[in-house]
């Protein structure tokens, strides 16, 4: 069980900052999810950790030792692949014991060791086969394997369930869960996958264009997410967000009107840069719409575009004008409501919508920061 | 527009395709056939011209054992050896070295340094031949076998670095990190990971480098004189001057001088495998 703290890490290439004054601690036995869109720079940050891009400058520490110019095999750390990156002409057992190899251990020490490991990821059956004649998730735990053998201070995951299957990404989720809270070891985890995220991470640092926009629990970054983008960008369905003006501003409260929305208050957090005749952005979850059977208790009222069963829950895409999303990966303007379990829906059907204005976020400001008071879990 | 077989219906199209098949075949291979039939020729024969006919007589033990008891052809068989195994062993271990760090290693200069390797391959030989020469009489190295090997491996190593460099670098970068990640030096990198697997890169490269160096005539006359040193090649060249009218003798020659590259080629053969890096990345 090891620590590890990144003190204003700094990568560029050329003229672009792919990261940007990174700071971290993560304690001993934590299981940190990193995430974020496509480019954020996650890859190259846990590269950055490994040693295998050579960062431009701040500190970065391993229990207290400084690490940041150390070779990726003095450093105390492991990683394990999106491509498993599996040696192909090496049984299992040479696969895993191959670091160990390399330090020029005895070979007792390796092949106890390789022995162990493979017993923690039901691998013993497979020791003398070789990478091709295995199933994917085989592989991924021989990925694994090869990172628990050379018992590291950190264990560093580059997206490694992306390749599986669905079912099989869930079952190796468990058993990451497992394989953590068995080794007690500090691991730092790599995914564009909220859903792992959201289930396996002791804390989530969710990055956006080479920044850390918010570290914590992730119960606590779904409820009381930062700004817009951790709201956006934690959460599937996707949070509706609508465009705002401010009509009312007192302490602790504003008023806000949308087209189509009409006009609502809002508890928000003291000390807002907001004034009358500001805009700002509403934000609602799709979970947070609910539909209500008359016109007298809606907020709004729309048409089914399409309907999507999923079994245990429902999803509407719906036609709100003038009331639309703004910001939306289809970019239609539809607004998205989550429903519990199967809803008797046909596409075109009109729906009266309700929310409570206390469960609705507001972002505000040139940093779209949340201003909402924060939510209570 | 790709190739479509001739439909069995087509019948005039599909005899005409074969006899053109079989006329282009036998002017490739007439001279191929004339050289092993008149390697077991008796001396007679070639005296009355029958040089394309069936033999009258066969001389086949006599000629081959003559080949090496009344030339000097083991010696030049030997020789041939001495310059070939070196050549090509230095030829791939450079070419290794610098395939593998012009494709995994960024540094300044990396394009450049590969361009110059390539570049070289452009160059004709012929206008090397007198800076060449000259240089190795300077080294004291000329009619020495080390003429051959060195100036071999200098030229084939521009080639053979172009292709293994291209073939290591079709190898998954993350093969290369894990390994450092692991902690293996870049000399563990090369022994474990690289040389495994550009085993049938290095194979078809052994082939090659082999046959070109064992074939080699112009560079074998231009730097070797006395029969010590110099190759098959060559030799066989002289041949031609001392037994003139023994076409028989020397066609058993050229028949043992091409049998080594045969050879390589099914010594090497077990060594083209397929998909090597399956299982490596991915499904």
């Amino acid at each position: 069980m090891s620590s590890l703290e990144l003190r204003q890490i700094e990568k560029r290439y050329g003229g672009y900052r792919a990261l940007r004054g990174i700071n971290l601690r993560v304690e001993p036995g934590e299981f940190i999810v990193m995430v974020g869109p496509s480019g954020c720079g996650k890859s190259t940050l846990l590269k950055s950790i490994a040693g295998l891009v050579q960062v431009d400058s701040g500190e970065m520490l391993i229990n207290g030792r400084d690490v940041t110019k150390a070779e990726p095999g003095d450093r105390g750390i492991a990683m394990v692949f999106q491509s498993y990156a599996l040696y192909p002409h090496m049984t299992v057992a040479e696969n895993m014991g191959f670091g160990l190899r390399m330090a020029k251990r005895p070979r007792t020490e390796i092949d106890a060791a390789v022995g162990r490991a493979a017993q923690i990821l039901r691998l013993t059956d497979q020791l003398d086969k070789l990478p091709k004649q295995l199933s994917g998730g085989q592989r991924q735990r021989v990925a694994i394997g090869r990172a628990i053998t050379r018992s590291p201070e950190v264990f560093l995951f580059d997206e490694p369930l992306s390749n599986l299957d669905a079912a099989l990404r869930t079952q190796m989720r468990v058993e990451l869960s497992t394989l953590h809270a068995a080794l007690g070891a500090t691991m730092v985890y790599v995914t564009h996958d909220q859903v792992e995220a959201m289930t396996m991470a002791s804390r989530i640092v969710v990055l956006n264009a080479g920044s850390v926009e918010q570290v914590g629990a992730p119960r606590d970054l779904y409820s009381n997410p930062v700004n817009r983008f951790v709201a956006g960008f934690l959460g599937a369905p996707r949070m509706n967000f609508f465009e705002a003006k401010i009509v009312e501003a007192r302490l602790g409260q504003v008023s806000v009107e949308t087209a189509g929305l009409g006009r609502f208050a809002m508890p928000v957090v003291a000390n807002t840069p907001l004034a009358i005749g500001d805009t700002a952005t509403i934000g609602i979850r799709p979970e947070a719409l609910k539909l209500v059977g008359n016109r007298d208790g809606a907020h709004f009222s729309g048409a089914a575009q399409l309907v999507e069963y999923l079994g245990r829950e429902t999803i509407v895409y719906a036609d709100a004008a003038p009331l639309r999303c703004i910001g939306s990966d289809t970019g239609t303007g539809n607004v998205t409501i989550h429903l519990p379990g199967i809803a008797q829906l046909e596409t075109g059907a009109s729906l009266q919508i309700a929310f409570d204005p206390a469960n609705a976020y507001l972002f505000g400001g040139a940093e779209q920061r949340t201003l909402s008071a924060p939510k209570t879990i | 527009m790709y190739p479509r077989p001739i439909p069995p219906t087509a019948r005039t199209e599909r005899r005409l395709y074969l006899v053109l098949v079989i006329a282009i075949l036998v002017v490739w291979l007439a001279p191929l056939f004339a050289i092993i039939l008149t390697s077991f020729r008796s001396s007679a024969d070639v005296a009355n011209g029958n040089l394309w006919g069936w033999p009258t007589q066969f001389n086949l033990i006599d000629n081959y054992t003559g080949v090496f008891s009344r030339t000097p052809m083991a010696q030049y068989f030997l020789n041939s050896l001495l310059i070939t195994v070196p050549s090509v062993i230095g030829v791939l271990v450079l070419s290794t070295l610098s395939g593998f760090v012009l494709a995994k290693y960024r540094f300044r200069g990396n394009m450049a340094l590969f361009a110059v390797f390539v570049g070289g391959n452009f160059m004709p030989a012929q206008i090397m031949m007198i800076p060449v020469r000259d240089l190795m009489v300077r080294l004291g190295l000329y009619d020495t076998t080390f003429a051959l090997i060195i100036f071999h491996v200098a030229f084939q190593t521009g080639f053979a670095t172009l292709f293994m460099r291209n073939f290591v670098a079709a190898l998954p970068d993350e093969l290369f990190e894990a390994a450092r990640a692991e902690g293996a030096s870049p000399a563990q990198i090369l022994r474990h990971v690289v040389f495994p697997l550009v085993r049938p890169a290095f194979a078809a490269l052994a082939i090659l480098t082999f046959t070109f160096i064992w074939n080699d005539y112009f560079w074998a006359v231009v730097l070797t004189i006395s029969d010590t040193v110099k190759p098959v090649t060559a030799g066989l060249a002289n041949l031609r001057g001392q037994y003139v009218s023994e076409w028989n003798i020397i066609s058993a020659a050229t028949m043992i001088v091409a049998v080594p590259p045969v050879v390589m080629f099914f010594l090497m053969q077990r060594h083209f495998i397929a998909g090597l890096t399956m299982g490596a990345v991915k499904g």
